[in-house]
């Protein structure tokens, strides 16, 4: 059905803009090497591509006068869903651009900012791509290359935007969230089906003192506990029954 | 070896929009010239890169050949806005000269202006953090939290899908790099979106509440502490009780149930007055003043004092001040016969030097003349009588005795309720006259027809 098909779109731009901004964070920083600029322009056009289907596909949906009322306030609401996503991707394309202007690659020192991350981006970038491994195959100059492609880029999905605007009547207040507050603490099955996903166990925030063997010892302390209590129902059961 | 000279390789690029903090951060980075830098100890991971604020403020004295003090306060302002976070106590951002750990922010997250932090992002990070506490967060944090939920409901759901995949994509970094993210961020909104102490959220949400219907809700950036704040704040605390529109009406609102009891229990000469209006002479002489009945008592208190001629002197200026220019010459005059002059029945107790400048006004009257003399009183009654007269049994026994109106029931059957209706439109009335004309008109007309 249209609606579904919709909703796995919908999930795929989601994540794609969340890998992305997550790799323009690491721009800059000591994370920052000739791979993640080509990370980043894979991702980049990953999003718009998908920015451009998913368009397409709620636009037709929205046009459409035969459909129902809740049809129509559901489609709404994944319009919202749509726009917000592709702001947060705007405003991280801008500042991709920004920065990667003040910190290009190929000068003879580069003053990349030391922020005490060092470890690569692949494996997000990987998750972005819906790929097992990334392949680089870029040319090393790729850091200023790319973003007069950027800019383009950028003025592009403007121009989307714009357009969406003007030609979609959607009242973004009309639309009533699904979720309420602290949605997010209930299981992590998302909107629809998602890709590549991984259905996480979240951690506690790592203060400065033990982390990981937290875990491990309410584990421990579970098996424990259980033993227990089933000790205790044989010893009931015998008692009961001599 | 070439030395390293960040503002010439800046220079050679076309767009540099680095301002002067961030070229100095920039800087600092230099592998020979730049700050030492250490690596933390967790207790499984090392996590690179950390300095101590002893390294950072040698740093600078060497560097921009600056005092220690001077160091010290650059130093302040970097962690300020955020270039640079403490590591041990991220939510206190002050720089300290010891061996207390810091760390570089990430461009991304650096205070330009450029980007101000959306309420998305905040909702989203407010989002991610309750994920990760299991729904333990601060005080603020929580009703921050509640807030956006309202203001931005209509993109909830992209929150928490969002939300969840940020979390998700940054549990493939290895654990080292992780701690820096959630660091990173965390510092990023101590900076942008700093902690409030309870009762300061709750003054401010209050005046947000006023301000907010004349601002729209976007353009309101947190507000300080200032002077002017907190009298506003105040005021706004004080009155808000008395507010229609903020606290409704009591018994109803005259304007939407066309019950204009409200009107007439808060009149003039009304027996026994409304709580509210009894209360609100004590919050400044001015109120007491302005109503009259709030005059009325005072003027009964003063009576009982002995000085109650205080009070009706400053009615007397008040009416030269306001009335006819005509008659001025002749109210001032009444005015000096009968408080001014030495041995007048009511004599005033004004002080030598105004009533000496006030005499000399008399002999060419007019409408301020008295402005000083009735001031002078006027400040001797605040001073002095009317918070007596907030303490005295006869207002508290008014307080006491004052009525609080009853909230009129809305009746049972909502056919019986009185509907809301708007006055007759004017262009109505015009019509109908018109027609009244076209008619006898007509008549007149038909009339004559008639008659030949």
């Amino acid at each position: 059905m249209g609606k579904d098909e919709c909703k796995t779109m919908l999930d795929a731009l989601n994540k794609v803009t969340a890998c992305y901004r997550h790799l323009v964070i690491a721009l800059g920083s000591t994370s920052d090497s000739q791979n993640l600029r080509e990370e980043l322009k894979k991702t980049r056009k990953k999003a718009q591509e998908l920015a451009v289907a998913n368009r397409t596909k709620l636009t037709s949906l929205l046009k459409d006068k035969n459909i129902s009322k809740d049809d129509r306030a559901e489609y709404e609401r994944l319009w919202v869903l749509f726009t917000s996503s592709v702001e947060l991707l705007e405003v991280d394309m801008k500042r991709s651009l920004e920065i990667g202007q003040d910190f290009p690659l190929k000068v003879p020192t580069r003053h990349l900012i030391q922020t005490g991350m060092t470890g690569s981006t692949t494996t997000v970038a990987a998750r972005a791509m819906s790929v097992q491994n990334m392949k680089y195959e870029a040319d090393a100059n790729i850091d200023t290359v790319d973003l007069k492609e950027l800019e383009t880029e950028i003025a592009q999905v403007d121009q989307m935007m714009e357009e969406m605007e003007m030609k979609v009547q959607v009242a973004p207040w009309a639309v009533e969230a699904k979720q309420e507050a602290g949605a997010e603490l209930k299981s992590t099955v998302s909107v629809g089906n998602s890709s590549v996903g991984v259905i996480s166990i979240c951690e506690e925030e790592p203060k400065e003192t033990v982390e990981g063997e937290t875990g491990l010892m309410k584990v421990f302390a579970g098996v424990i506990f259980t033993a227990v209590l089933l000790i205790a129902g044989i010893l009931g059961y015998l008692v009961i029954n001599l | 070896m070439k030395g390293f000279d960040p503002l010439q390789t800046l220079t050679s690029l076309n767009q540099s929009t680095l301002g002067g903090m961030e070229r100095m951060i920039i800087s600092m980075q230099d592998p020979d010239m730049g700050i030492k830098l250490r690596n933390q100890r967790l207790l499984i991971t090392v996590i690179p890169h950390a300095m101590t604020g002893l390294d950072i403020v040698e740093w600078l004295i060497k560097k921009c050949s600056i005092s220690d003090e001077e160091a010290l306060h650059v130093g302040q302002l970097f962690v300020k806005y955020g270039y640079i976070y403490p590591l041990k106590e991220p939510r206190n951002l002050i720089l300290k000269a010891d061996d207390s750990s810091y760390r570089f922010q990430t461009p991304y997250y650096w205070m330009s202006t450029r980007w101000p932090a959306s309420e998305l992002d905040y909702a989203i990070y407010l989002a991610k953090k309750n994920i990760r506490k299991q729904g333990e967060l601060i005080e603020y944090e929580k009703e921050c939290y509640n807030a956006l939920h309202k203001r931005i409901n209509h993109t909830w759901d992209f929150v928490v899908m969002q939300a969840r995949e940020q979390l998700r994509a940054s549990k493939q970094r290895r654990k080292g790099d992780r701690i820096v993210l959630e660091c990173q961020e965390q510092a990023y909104w101590l900076v942008n979106r700093p902690p409030v102490s309870p009762e300061h959220y709750k003054l401010t949400t209050l005046t947000k509440n006023t301000i907010a219907m004349l601002t729209p809700w976007y353009s309101l950036k947190y507000i300080g502490n200032s002077y002017h704040n907190h009298f506003y704040v105040k005021y706004c605390e004080q009155y808000q009780p008395h507010d229609p529109i903020m606290q409704g009406c009591l018994p109803s609102n005259p304007w939407i149930t066309d019950d204009i009891m409200f009107w007439n229990m808060n009149s003039e000469t009304v027996a026994l007055p409304t709580k509210l209006r009894v209360e609100r002479w004590s919050f400044s002489f001015m109120e007491l003043l302005n109503d009259q009945m709030g005059r009325k008592e005072f003027l009964t208190y003063l009576e009982k004092e002995f000085s109650a001629e205080n009070l009706c002197f400053w009615q007397a200026c008040e009416d030269v001040r306001h009335g006819e220019t005509a008659k001025i010459p002749e109210k001032v005059d009444e005015v000096y016969k009968q408080f001014l002059a030495p041995g007048a029945s009511r004599w005033v107790n004004i002080d030598s030097k105004t009533m000496e400048k006030t005499l000399e006004g008399l002999k060419r009257p007019h409408r301020f003349v008295l402005d000083d003399a009735q001031m002078h009183i006027y400040f001797l009654m605040k001073k002095d009588s009317y918070p007596r007269y907030l303490k005295s049994e006869l207002y508290k026994n008014l307080l006491a005795r004052a009525i609080v109106p009853q909230e009129t029931k809305k009746s049972v059957f909502p056919f019986m309720r009185r509907q809301r209706h708007s006055s007759p439109s004017p262009a109505l009335a015009t019509q109908t006259a018109e027609d009244d004309g076209k008619a006898k008109y007509s008549n007149s007309n038909s009339g004559t027809a008639s008659r030949l």
